[in-house]
Protein backbone atom coordinates (compact mmCIF):
# COMPACT_ATOMS: atom_id res chain seq x y z
CA UNK A 1 0.00 0.00 0.00
CA UNK A 2 1.41 3.37 -0.89
CA UNK A 3 1.59 6.17 1.58
CA UNK A 4 -0.55 8.26 -0.75
CA UNK A 5 -3.36 5.79 -0.43
CA UNK A 6 -2.80 5.56 3.27
CA UNK A 7 -3.12 9.28 3.74
CA UNK A 8 -6.38 9.48 1.81
CA UNK A 9 -9.01 9.49 4.50
CA UNK A 10 -12.06 7.42 3.69
CA UNK A 11 -14.02 7.82 6.88
CA UNK A 12 -15.02 11.23 8.14
CA UNK A 13 -16.27 11.01 11.72
CA UNK A 14 -18.14 13.82 13.38
CA UNK A 15 -15.70 15.54 15.71
CA UNK A 16 -16.90 16.71 19.10
CA UNK A 17 -14.38 19.52 18.90
CA UNK A 18 -14.36 21.04 15.46
CA UNK A 19 -11.26 22.62 14.06
CA UNK A 20 -12.77 26.04 14.30
CA UNK A 21 -13.46 25.43 17.95
CA UNK A 22 -10.07 23.87 18.37
CA UNK A 23 -8.23 26.85 17.07
CA UNK A 24 -10.01 29.58 18.89
CA UNK A 25 -10.19 30.39 22.53
CA UNK A 26 -12.96 28.61 24.33
CA UNK A 27 -15.01 31.52 25.55
CA UNK A 28 -18.02 29.73 24.13
CA UNK A 29 -17.70 27.23 26.92
CA UNK A 30 -18.82 29.88 29.34
CA UNK A 31 -22.21 29.65 27.72
CA UNK A 32 -22.33 25.92 28.21
CA UNK A 33 -21.77 22.98 25.94
CA UNK A 34 -24.85 23.80 23.92
CA UNK A 35 -22.99 26.74 22.45
CA UNK A 36 -20.33 24.56 20.90
CA UNK A 37 -20.48 23.88 17.20
CA UNK A 38 -20.82 20.18 16.64
CA UNK A 39 -21.30 19.80 12.94
CA UNK A 40 -18.20 19.16 10.94
CA UNK A 41 -19.58 20.30 7.64
CA UNK A 42 -20.26 23.85 8.67
CA UNK A 43 -17.14 24.46 10.67
CA UNK A 44 -14.39 22.41 9.13
CA UNK A 45 -12.53 22.67 5.93
CA UNK A 46 -12.50 19.32 4.25
CA UNK A 47 -9.12 17.63 4.44
CA UNK A 48 -7.19 17.74 1.20
CA UNK A 49 -6.11 14.19 0.61
CA UNK A 50 -2.85 13.12 -0.87
CA UNK A 51 -4.72 11.59 -3.79
CA UNK A 52 -6.07 15.00 -4.74
CA UNK A 53 -2.58 16.21 -5.39
CA UNK A 54 -1.76 18.35 -2.38
CA UNK A 55 -0.04 17.04 0.69
CA UNK A 56 -0.41 20.32 2.52
CA UNK A 57 -4.03 19.75 3.37
CA UNK A 58 -5.44 22.72 5.19
CA UNK A 59 -7.39 21.67 8.19
CA UNK A 60 -6.09 18.15 8.56
CA UNK A 61 -5.16 17.19 12.11
CA UNK A 62 -2.54 14.46 12.48
CA UNK A 63 -1.40 13.03 15.79
CA UNK A 64 2.28 12.33 15.13
CA UNK A 65 2.70 10.17 18.23
CA UNK A 66 0.12 7.51 19.04
CA UNK A 67 0.14 3.86 20.01
CA UNK A 68 -1.99 0.84 19.34
CA UNK A 69 -2.23 -1.60 22.20
CA UNK A 70 -0.06 -4.67 22.57
CA UNK A 71 -2.14 -7.79 22.17
CA UNK A 72 -1.07 -9.20 25.49
CA UNK A 73 -3.45 -6.65 26.94
CA UNK A 74 -6.83 -8.36 27.29
CA UNK A 75 -8.75 -5.29 26.25
CA UNK A 76 -6.49 -4.35 23.34
CA UNK A 77 -9.17 -4.42 20.70
CA UNK A 78 -11.65 -2.30 22.68
CA UNK A 79 -8.86 0.04 23.72
CA UNK A 80 -7.80 0.53 20.12
CA UNK A 81 -11.39 1.42 19.28
CA UNK A 82 -11.42 3.88 22.18
CA UNK A 83 -8.39 5.58 20.69
CA UNK A 84 -10.25 6.13 17.43
CA UNK A 85 -13.36 7.26 19.29
CA UNK A 86 -11.29 9.76 21.25
CA UNK A 87 -9.77 11.01 18.01
CA UNK A 88 -13.29 11.39 16.61
CA UNK A 89 -14.38 13.46 19.59
CA UNK A 90 -11.34 15.69 19.37
CA UNK A 91 -11.33 16.17 15.61
CA UNK A 92 -8.11 14.27 14.98
CA UNK A 93 -8.13 12.88 11.46
CA UNK A 94 -5.17 10.56 11.54
CA UNK A 95 -2.95 8.95 14.13
CA UNK A 96 0.62 7.89 13.45
CA UNK A 97 0.81 4.73 15.52
CA UNK A 98 3.37 2.26 16.65
CA UNK A 99 2.83 -0.78 18.78
CA UNK A 100 5.47 -1.19 21.45
CA UNK A 101 6.59 -4.28 23.30
CA UNK A 102 5.65 -4.30 26.99
CA UNK A 103 9.27 -4.85 28.02
CA UNK A 104 12.56 -3.43 26.81
CA UNK A 105 14.87 -4.04 25.12
CA UNK A 106 12.53 -5.35 22.46
CA UNK A 107 13.42 -8.76 21.07
CA UNK A 108 13.44 -9.46 17.34
CA UNK A 109 10.29 -11.55 17.60
CA UNK A 110 8.80 -8.94 19.90
CA UNK A 111 9.04 -6.01 17.51
CA UNK A 112 8.15 -8.14 14.48
CA UNK A 113 4.93 -9.12 16.22
CA UNK A 114 4.22 -5.48 17.07
CA UNK A 115 4.68 -4.35 13.47
CA UNK A 116 2.37 -7.10 12.25
CA UNK A 117 -0.28 -5.83 14.65
CA UNK A 118 0.27 -2.23 13.54
CA UNK A 119 -0.27 -3.35 9.93
CA UNK A 120 -3.49 -5.06 10.99
CA UNK A 121 -4.53 -1.90 12.81
CA UNK A 122 -4.07 0.10 9.62
CA UNK A 123 -6.48 -2.28 7.93
CA UNK A 124 -9.00 -2.15 10.78
CA UNK A 125 -8.99 1.66 10.72
CA UNK A 126 -8.24 2.53 7.12
CA UNK A 127 -7.21 6.11 6.59
CA UNK A 128 -7.18 6.79 10.32
CA UNK A 129 -4.16 4.82 11.49
CA UNK A 130 -0.78 5.39 9.86
CA UNK A 131 2.03 3.07 10.88
CA UNK A 132 5.45 3.55 12.39
CA UNK A 133 7.74 0.56 12.11
CA UNK A 134 9.14 -0.04 15.59
CA UNK A 135 12.56 -1.67 15.74
CA UNK A 136 15.42 -2.35 18.10
CA UNK A 137 18.56 -1.13 16.25
CA UNK A 138 20.63 -3.89 17.85
CA UNK A 139 19.47 -6.55 15.40
CA UNK A 140 21.42 -5.11 12.48
CA UNK A 141 20.49 -6.75 9.19
CA UNK A 142 17.15 -8.06 10.52
CA UNK A 143 16.25 -4.59 11.71
CA UNK A 144 16.85 -3.09 8.29
CA UNK A 145 14.90 -5.91 6.64
CA UNK A 146 11.99 -5.22 8.95
CA UNK A 147 12.00 -1.54 7.97
CA UNK A 148 12.15 -2.38 4.26
CA UNK A 149 9.28 -4.86 4.68
CA UNK A 150 6.93 -2.46 6.47
CA UNK A 151 8.04 0.99 5.37
CA UNK A 152 9.42 0.18 1.96
CA UNK A 153 6.70 -2.26 0.91
CA UNK A 154 4.02 -2.15 3.58
CA UNK A 155 2.96 1.48 3.47
CA UNK A 156 4.15 2.46 6.95
CA UNK A 157 4.88 6.17 7.20
CA UNK A 158 7.94 6.17 9.42
CA UNK A 159 10.22 4.52 11.94
CA UNK A 160 9.84 4.50 15.71
CA UNK A 161 12.87 4.13 17.94
CA UNK A 162 12.66 3.76 21.70
CA UNK A 163 15.34 3.53 24.38
CA UNK A 164 17.31 0.46 23.40
CA UNK A 165 20.22 2.63 22.24
CA UNK A 166 21.24 6.24 22.43
CA UNK A 167 20.41 7.75 19.07
CA UNK A 168 24.07 8.75 18.66
CA UNK A 169 25.24 5.14 18.92
CA UNK A 170 26.72 4.05 15.55
CA UNK A 171 24.36 1.06 15.57
CA UNK A 172 21.58 3.55 14.81
CA UNK A 173 23.29 5.10 11.77
CA UNK A 174 22.20 2.49 9.20
CA UNK A 175 18.60 3.04 10.25
CA UNK A 176 18.93 6.79 9.74
CA UNK A 177 20.53 6.19 6.35
CA UNK A 178 17.69 3.87 5.35
CA UNK A 179 15.12 6.43 6.54
CA UNK A 180 16.83 9.01 4.31
CA UNK A 181 16.77 6.58 1.40
CA UNK A 182 13.04 5.95 1.90
CA UNK A 183 12.27 9.59 2.69
CA UNK A 184 10.46 8.90 5.98
CA UNK A 185 10.71 10.42 9.46
CA UNK A 186 12.06 8.79 12.60
CA UNK A 187 10.15 9.42 15.81
CA UNK A 188 12.61 8.93 18.66
CA UNK A 189 11.64 8.52 22.31
CA UNK A 190 13.40 11.25 24.27
CA UNK A 191 13.57 12.83 27.69
CA UNK A 192 15.91 15.06 29.62
CA UNK A 193 15.77 15.01 33.40
CA UNK A 194 18.36 16.45 35.78
CA UNK A 195 18.92 13.05 37.34
CA UNK A 196 19.88 9.64 36.06
CA UNK A 197 16.83 7.70 34.91
CA UNK A 198 17.76 4.28 36.22
CA UNK A 199 15.25 2.24 34.28
CA UNK A 200 16.29 3.87 30.98
CA UNK A 201 20.09 3.91 30.97
CA UNK A 202 20.24 4.61 27.23
CA UNK A 203 17.71 7.39 27.25
CA UNK A 204 18.13 9.78 24.34
CA UNK A 205 17.52 13.49 24.87
CA UNK A 206 17.05 16.48 22.62
CA UNK A 207 20.77 17.19 22.67
CA UNK A 208 21.59 13.73 21.36
CA UNK A 209 18.98 14.11 18.64
CA UNK A 210 20.36 17.52 17.65
CA UNK A 211 23.79 15.88 17.33
CA UNK A 212 22.35 13.13 15.13
CA UNK A 213 20.45 15.70 13.07
CA UNK A 214 23.67 17.61 12.40
CA UNK A 215 25.39 14.39 11.35
CA UNK A 216 22.56 13.62 8.94
CA UNK A 217 21.11 16.93 7.73
CA UNK A 218 18.89 15.12 5.18
CA UNK A 219 17.20 13.05 7.89
CA UNK A 220 13.78 13.95 9.25
CA UNK A 221 14.01 13.41 13.00
CA UNK A 222 11.23 13.94 15.53
CA UNK A 223 12.08 14.42 19.19
CA UNK A 224 9.22 12.75 21.05
CA UNK A 225 6.94 14.28 23.66
CA UNK A 226 8.49 17.53 24.82
CA UNK A 227 5.59 17.65 27.30
CA UNK A 228 6.39 14.34 28.90
CA UNK A 229 10.12 14.30 28.55
CA UNK A 230 11.41 16.06 31.61
CA UNK A 231 12.74 19.63 31.42
CA UNK A 232 11.09 20.89 28.23
CA UNK A 233 12.88 24.23 28.36
CA UNK A 234 16.20 22.36 28.17
CA UNK A 235 14.97 20.21 25.31
CA UNK A 236 13.71 23.15 23.26
CA UNK A 237 16.99 25.02 23.70
CA UNK A 238 19.02 21.92 22.85
CA UNK A 239 17.10 21.51 19.59
CA UNK A 240 17.50 25.10 18.44
CA UNK A 241 20.41 24.72 16.02
CA UNK A 242 19.33 21.48 14.36
CA UNK A 243 16.93 22.55 11.61
CA UNK A 244 16.01 19.02 10.59
CA UNK A 245 14.94 18.08 14.11
CA UNK A 246 11.22 18.45 14.75
CA UNK A 247 9.69 18.64 18.21
CA UNK A 248 6.60 16.59 19.03
CA UNK A 249 4.28 18.46 21.42
CA UNK A 250 2.80 15.32 22.98
CA UNK A 251 2.83 14.19 26.60
CA UNK A 252 0.71 14.47 29.70
CA UNK A 253 2.32 17.66 31.00
CA UNK A 254 0.27 20.79 30.27
CA UNK A 255 2.73 23.44 31.46
CA UNK A 256 1.69 26.80 30.10
CA UNK A 257 4.21 28.28 27.72
CA UNK A 258 5.60 25.03 26.35
CA UNK A 259 4.27 25.35 22.82
CA UNK A 260 4.82 29.11 22.84
CA UNK A 261 8.47 28.77 23.79
CA UNK A 262 9.02 25.99 21.28
CA UNK A 263 7.50 28.15 18.55
CA UNK A 264 9.65 31.11 19.55
CA UNK A 265 12.91 29.18 19.75
CA UNK A 266 12.77 26.62 16.92
CA UNK A 267 9.88 28.09 14.88
CA UNK A 268 6.40 26.78 14.18
CA UNK A 269 7.58 24.94 11.09
CA UNK A 270 9.47 22.52 13.32
CA UNK A 271 6.62 21.60 15.64
CA UNK A 272 4.33 18.63 15.14
CA UNK A 273 1.20 17.97 17.14
CA UNK A 274 0.99 14.78 19.13
CA UNK A 275 -0.82 13.25 22.08
CA UNK A 276 0.98 10.04 23.05
CA UNK A 277 -2.34 8.93 24.56
CA UNK A 278 -2.80 12.19 26.53
CA UNK A 279 -5.53 13.29 24.18
CA UNK A 280 -7.15 16.31 25.80
CA UNK A 281 -3.77 17.54 26.99
CA UNK A 282 -2.46 17.30 23.44
CA UNK A 283 -5.31 19.28 21.91
CA UNK A 284 -5.58 21.71 24.80
CA UNK A 285 -1.94 22.77 24.64
CA UNK A 286 -2.22 23.76 21.02
CA UNK A 287 -5.46 25.57 21.62
CA UNK A 288 -3.96 27.39 24.58
CA UNK A 289 -0.81 28.54 22.83
CA UNK A 290 -0.67 32.21 21.96
CA UNK A 291 -0.10 31.63 18.25
CA UNK A 292 -1.86 32.66 15.06
CA UNK A 293 -4.45 30.23 13.70
CA UNK A 294 -2.38 29.48 10.62
CA UNK A 295 0.60 28.62 12.80
CA UNK A 296 -1.52 26.28 14.88
CA UNK A 297 -2.71 24.65 11.69
CA UNK A 298 0.87 23.99 10.68
CA UNK A 299 1.52 22.33 14.01
CA UNK A 300 -1.70 20.34 13.98
CA UNK A 301 -1.17 18.80 10.60
CA UNK A 302 0.53 20.92 7.98
CA UNK A 303 4.05 20.20 9.13
CA UNK A 304 3.43 16.47 9.39
CA UNK A 305 1.90 16.48 5.92
CA UNK A 306 5.07 18.14 4.69
CA UNK A 307 7.18 15.36 6.20
CA UNK A 308 4.93 12.64 4.79
CA UNK A 309 5.13 14.28 1.39
CA UNK A 310 8.87 13.75 1.24
CA UNK A 311 8.51 10.01 1.00
CA UNK A 312 10.35 8.65 -1.99
CA UNK A 313 8.59 6.34 -4.39
CA UNK B 1 -20.57 30.19 34.73
CA UNK B 2 -17.20 28.53 35.23
CA UNK B 3 -15.41 28.46 38.57
CA UNK B 4 -11.79 27.34 38.64
CA UNK B 5 -10.80 25.93 42.05
CA UNK B 6 -7.15 25.52 41.09
CA UNK B 7 -5.37 28.77 40.17
CA UNK B 8 -2.35 30.72 41.41
CA UNK B 9 -0.71 34.13 41.41
CA UNK B 10 2.93 35.07 41.82
CA UNK B 11 6.19 33.41 40.89
CA UNK B 12 7.37 29.84 41.06
CA UNK B 13 11.00 29.32 41.98
CA UNK B 14 11.86 26.94 39.16
CA UNK B 15 10.03 28.19 36.10
CA UNK B 16 8.77 31.49 34.74
CA UNK B 17 5.02 31.81 34.84
CA UNK B 18 2.97 34.04 32.57
CA UNK B 19 -0.45 35.44 33.46
CA UNK B 20 0.61 35.46 37.10
CA UNK B 21 -0.62 38.89 38.19
CA UNK B 22 -4.23 39.60 39.04
CA UNK B 23 -4.68 41.73 35.93
CA UNK B 24 -3.10 39.25 33.55
CA UNK B 25 -4.84 36.24 35.08
CA UNK B 26 -8.18 38.01 34.80
CA UNK B 27 -7.44 38.77 31.16
CA UNK B 28 -6.66 35.10 30.57
CA UNK B 29 -9.84 34.09 32.39
CA UNK B 30 -11.84 36.49 30.22
CA UNK B 31 -10.38 34.99 27.07
CA UNK B 32 -11.33 31.50 28.21
CA UNK B 33 -14.74 32.26 29.67
CA UNK B 34 -13.73 31.50 33.25
CA UNK B 35 -15.68 33.65 35.68
CA UNK B 36 -14.07 33.06 39.05
CA UNK B 37 -10.91 31.44 40.32
CA UNK B 38 -9.59 30.32 43.67
CA UNK B 39 -6.02 31.61 43.85
CA UNK B 40 -3.13 31.10 46.23
CA UNK B 41 0.45 32.31 46.25
CA UNK B 42 2.82 30.35 44.03
CA UNK B 43 5.74 31.99 45.86
CA UNK B 44 4.51 30.56 49.17
CA UNK B 45 5.28 27.06 47.91
CA UNK B 46 9.02 27.73 48.26
CA UNK B 47 9.17 30.66 50.66
CA UNK B 48 10.32 29.47 54.07
CA UNK B 49 7.86 31.92 55.62
CA UNK B 50 4.74 31.19 53.59
CA UNK B 51 2.90 34.10 55.21
CA UNK B 52 4.94 36.53 53.11
CA UNK B 53 3.33 34.94 50.05
CA UNK B 54 -0.12 35.31 51.60
CA UNK B 55 0.56 39.00 52.21
CA UNK B 56 1.60 39.49 48.59
CA UNK B 57 -1.49 37.64 47.43
CA UNK B 58 -3.80 39.75 49.60
CA UNK B 59 -2.32 42.88 48.08
CA UNK B 60 -2.57 41.54 44.54
CA UNK B 61 -6.23 40.49 44.67
CA UNK B 62 -7.40 43.71 46.34
CA UNK B 63 -10.27 45.12 44.30
CA UNK B 64 -10.92 41.83 42.51
CA UNK B 65 -12.78 39.94 45.21
CA UNK B 66 -15.73 39.43 42.88
CA UNK B 67 -13.65 37.10 40.73
CA UNK B 68 -10.45 36.10 42.54
CA UNK B 69 -10.98 34.12 45.74
CA UNK B 70 -7.76 34.07 47.78
CA UNK B 71 -6.68 30.98 49.72
CA UNK B 72 -3.88 30.95 52.29
CA UNK B 73 -0.83 28.72 52.20
CA UNK B 74 -0.04 27.74 55.78
CA UNK B 75 2.79 25.55 57.04
CA UNK B 76 1.79 24.11 60.42
CA UNK B 77 5.42 23.46 61.33
CA UNK B 78 6.45 27.11 60.95
CA UNK B 79 6.53 29.47 63.91
CA UNK B 80 3.48 31.64 64.28
CA UNK B 81 1.19 29.72 61.95
CA UNK B 82 -1.76 30.30 64.32
CA UNK B 83 -1.25 34.05 64.00
CA UNK B 84 -0.89 33.72 60.24
CA UNK B 85 -4.13 31.74 59.98
CA UNK B 86 -6.00 34.35 62.00
CA UNK B 87 -4.65 37.21 59.87
CA UNK B 88 -5.43 35.37 56.63
CA UNK B 89 -8.97 34.60 57.72
CA UNK B 90 -9.90 37.79 59.49
CA UNK B 91 -7.86 40.51 57.79
CA UNK B 92 -7.33 39.09 54.31
CA UNK B 93 -10.72 37.37 54.04
CA UNK B 94 -9.18 34.12 52.87
CA UNK B 95 -11.84 31.45 53.00
CA UNK B 96 -9.64 28.44 52.50
CA UNK B 97 -6.20 26.88 52.73
CA UNK B 98 -3.76 25.17 50.46
CA UNK B 99 -1.45 22.64 52.11
CA UNK B 100 1.92 21.51 50.71
CA UNK B 101 3.02 18.71 53.04
CA UNK B 102 5.80 17.44 50.78
CA UNK B 103 7.16 20.86 49.81
CA UNK B 104 7.01 22.06 53.42
CA UNK B 105 8.28 18.75 54.78
CA UNK B 106 5.62 17.60 57.21
CA UNK B 107 3.15 14.74 57.52
CA UNK B 108 -0.56 15.27 57.01
CA UNK B 109 -1.04 12.92 59.94
CA UNK B 110 1.15 14.95 62.32
CA UNK B 111 -0.40 16.58 65.39
CA UNK B 112 0.51 20.06 64.13
CA UNK B 113 -1.31 19.47 60.87
CA UNK B 114 -4.28 18.06 62.76
CA UNK B 115 -4.39 21.22 64.82
CA UNK B 116 -4.32 23.37 61.68
CA UNK B 117 -7.07 21.38 59.95
CA UNK B 118 -9.23 21.55 63.06
CA UNK B 119 -8.67 25.29 63.44
CA UNK B 120 -9.47 25.95 59.78
CA UNK B 121 -12.55 23.74 59.91
CA UNK B 122 -13.74 25.54 63.01
CA UNK B 123 -13.71 28.72 60.94
CA UNK B 124 -15.51 27.13 58.02
CA UNK B 125 -12.45 27.17 55.76
CA UNK B 126 -12.06 24.75 52.85
CA UNK B 127 -8.75 22.88 52.76
CA UNK B 128 -7.29 22.14 49.36
CA UNK B 129 -4.32 19.85 48.89
CA UNK B 130 -2.36 19.88 45.62
CA UNK B 131 -1.16 16.32 45.06
CA UNK B 132 1.72 17.78 43.05
CA UNK B 133 3.00 21.14 41.85
CA UNK B 134 4.78 19.98 38.72
CA UNK B 135 5.68 16.76 36.96
CA UNK B 136 8.50 15.17 38.90
CA UNK B 137 10.49 14.34 35.75
CA UNK B 138 11.12 18.03 35.08
CA UNK B 139 12.28 18.81 38.61
CA UNK B 140 15.28 20.99 39.35
CA UNK B 141 18.58 19.41 40.30
CA UNK B 142 18.12 21.06 43.70
CA UNK B 143 15.26 18.98 44.98
CA UNK B 144 13.07 15.93 44.65
CA UNK B 145 9.60 16.51 46.03
CA UNK B 146 7.31 13.49 45.71
CA UNK B 147 3.59 13.62 45.02
CA UNK B 148 1.34 13.32 48.06
CA UNK B 149 0.39 9.62 48.21
CA UNK B 150 -3.36 9.02 48.02
CA UNK B 151 -3.04 6.77 51.08
CA UNK B 152 -2.12 9.86 53.11
CA UNK B 153 -5.14 11.67 51.71
CA UNK B 154 -7.38 8.82 52.77
CA UNK B 155 -6.05 9.04 56.31
CA UNK B 156 -6.64 12.77 56.62
CA UNK B 157 -10.20 12.67 55.22
CA UNK B 158 -10.99 9.86 57.66
CA UNK B 159 -9.42 11.72 60.58
CA UNK B 160 -11.38 14.93 59.92
CA UNK B 161 -14.94 14.03 58.89
CA UNK B 162 -16.18 17.58 59.52
CA UNK B 163 -13.48 19.19 57.39
CA UNK B 164 -13.97 19.84 53.66
CA UNK B 165 -11.12 18.93 51.34
CA UNK B 166 -10.57 19.68 47.65
CA UNK B 167 -7.90 17.52 46.06
CA UNK B 168 -5.99 19.28 43.28
CA UNK B 169 -3.63 18.12 40.52
CA UNK B 170 -4.17 14.43 41.20
CA UNK B 171 -5.14 11.35 39.25
CA UNK B 172 -5.57 7.64 39.80
CA UNK B 173 -8.40 8.10 42.29
CA UNK B 174 -10.48 5.33 40.77
CA UNK B 175 -7.64 2.95 41.55
CA UNK B 176 -7.85 3.91 45.21
CA UNK B 177 -10.72 3.88 47.73
CA UNK B 178 -11.06 7.65 47.17
CA UNK B 179 -12.71 7.04 43.82
CA UNK B 180 -14.67 3.88 44.58
CA UNK B 181 -18.34 3.51 45.37
CA UNK B 182 -19.27 2.63 48.95
CA UNK B 183 -15.73 3.29 50.10
CA UNK B 184 -16.65 3.90 53.73
CA UNK B 185 -15.02 7.32 53.64
CA UNK B 186 -16.80 10.49 54.69
CA UNK B 187 -18.18 12.50 51.79
CA UNK B 188 -16.00 15.42 52.85
CA UNK B 189 -13.77 15.64 49.81
CA UNK B 190 -14.12 16.71 46.22
CA UNK B 191 -11.76 16.10 43.33
CA UNK B 192 -10.58 18.66 40.82
CA UNK B 193 -10.29 17.41 37.26
CA UNK B 194 -7.25 19.04 35.65
CA UNK B 195 -5.25 15.79 35.46
CA UNK B 196 -8.13 13.34 35.07
CA UNK B 197 -8.86 11.76 31.72
CA UNK B 198 -12.12 12.44 29.88
CA UNK B 199 -11.48 9.96 27.06
CA UNK B 200 -9.74 6.56 26.79
CA UNK B 201 -9.68 5.43 30.48
CA UNK B 202 -12.18 8.26 31.18
CA UNK B 203 -11.47 8.59 34.88
CA UNK B 204 -13.91 11.49 35.13
CA UNK B 205 -16.73 9.31 33.84
CA UNK B 206 -15.80 6.52 36.22
CA UNK B 207 -15.68 8.94 39.10
CA UNK B 208 -19.13 10.34 38.26
CA UNK B 209 -20.51 6.79 38.08
CA UNK B 210 -18.96 5.83 41.41
CA UNK B 211 -19.39 8.91 43.58
CA UNK B 212 -21.56 11.29 41.59
CA UNK B 213 -20.89 14.53 39.77
CA UNK B 214 -21.41 16.38 43.05
CA UNK B 215 -17.90 15.39 44.08
CA UNK B 216 -16.08 16.79 41.06
CA UNK B 217 -14.93 20.35 40.47
CA UNK B 218 -13.48 22.19 37.53
CA UNK B 219 -9.89 23.38 37.81
CA UNK B 220 -7.08 24.27 35.47
CA UNK B 221 -3.90 24.81 37.44
CA UNK B 222 -3.35 28.10 35.64
CA UNK B 223 -0.99 29.83 35.26
CA UNK B 224 1.21 26.76 35.81
CA UNK B 225 -0.90 25.01 33.19
CA UNK B 226 -2.65 26.04 30.04
CA UNK B 227 -6.32 26.29 31.04
CA UNK B 228 -7.46 24.79 27.75
CA UNK B 229 -6.84 21.09 28.43
CA UNK B 230 -9.26 21.21 31.36
CA UNK B 231 -11.79 23.09 29.25
CA UNK B 232 -11.47 20.50 26.49
CA UNK B 233 -12.18 17.75 29.03
CA UNK B 234 -15.50 19.37 29.85
CA UNK B 235 -16.33 19.71 26.18
CA UNK B 236 -15.76 16.06 25.30
CA UNK B 237 -16.96 14.51 28.55
CA UNK B 238 -19.83 12.07 28.05
CA UNK B 239 -22.10 13.45 30.75
CA UNK B 240 -25.44 15.18 30.90
CA UNK B 241 -25.63 18.93 30.93
CA UNK B 242 -26.88 18.91 34.52
CA UNK B 243 -23.79 17.00 35.66
CA UNK B 244 -21.51 19.24 33.62
CA UNK B 245 -23.04 22.30 35.22
CA UNK B 246 -22.35 20.87 38.66
CA UNK B 247 -18.73 20.32 37.72
CA UNK B 248 -18.38 23.62 35.89
CA UNK B 249 -19.57 25.79 38.78
CA UNK B 250 -22.38 24.60 41.02
CA UNK B 251 -20.35 22.34 43.27
CA UNK B 252 -17.67 24.95 43.81
CA UNK B 253 -20.24 27.68 44.40
CA UNK B 254 -21.81 25.57 47.12
CA UNK B 255 -18.58 24.58 48.79
CA UNK B 256 -17.08 28.06 48.60
CA UNK B 257 -20.37 29.70 49.59
CA UNK B 258 -20.23 32.08 46.67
Amino acid sequence: MSILRTISSSSEPEPRVSRRTLLKDSAALAMGAAALPLARGAAVEQPVTAASGSLLGKGKVIDCHAHLNHHSRKTWEADDRKLIEAADKLGIDQLCCSTLTPHWPASLDGFRECNKWTAEGMKRFPGRVLGYCYVNPGYGRETLEEIRRYVGDGGFMGIKLYNEYLCTDPVVYPIVELAIELGVPILHHASHSHYFVEDQPRLTDGGHLAELARRYPEAMLICAHISGGGDWEWTIKAARHAPNLMLDTSGSVTDAGTVDMAAAVVGVDRLVFGCDSSMTAGIGKIRGADLAAQDKQKILGGNMMRLLGRRKA
Amino acid sequence: MIVDVNAYLGHFAFRRLRHNTAASLLALMDSKGIDKAVVSSADAITYRNAQAGNEELAEEVRGHSDRLIPYAVVNPFYAGWQDDLKICREEFGMAGLRLYPKWHNYQLSSPCCKELVDAATEQGMVISIPIRVEDNRERSWLLNVPDVPLEEIIEIVKAHPKARFILLNGLGYTGSPLGRKDNGLPANYAIELSRLSAVLANEIGQYIANLGAERLMFGTGMPFNYPDPALVKLEVLDAGEADKEKIRSQNAMGWLRL
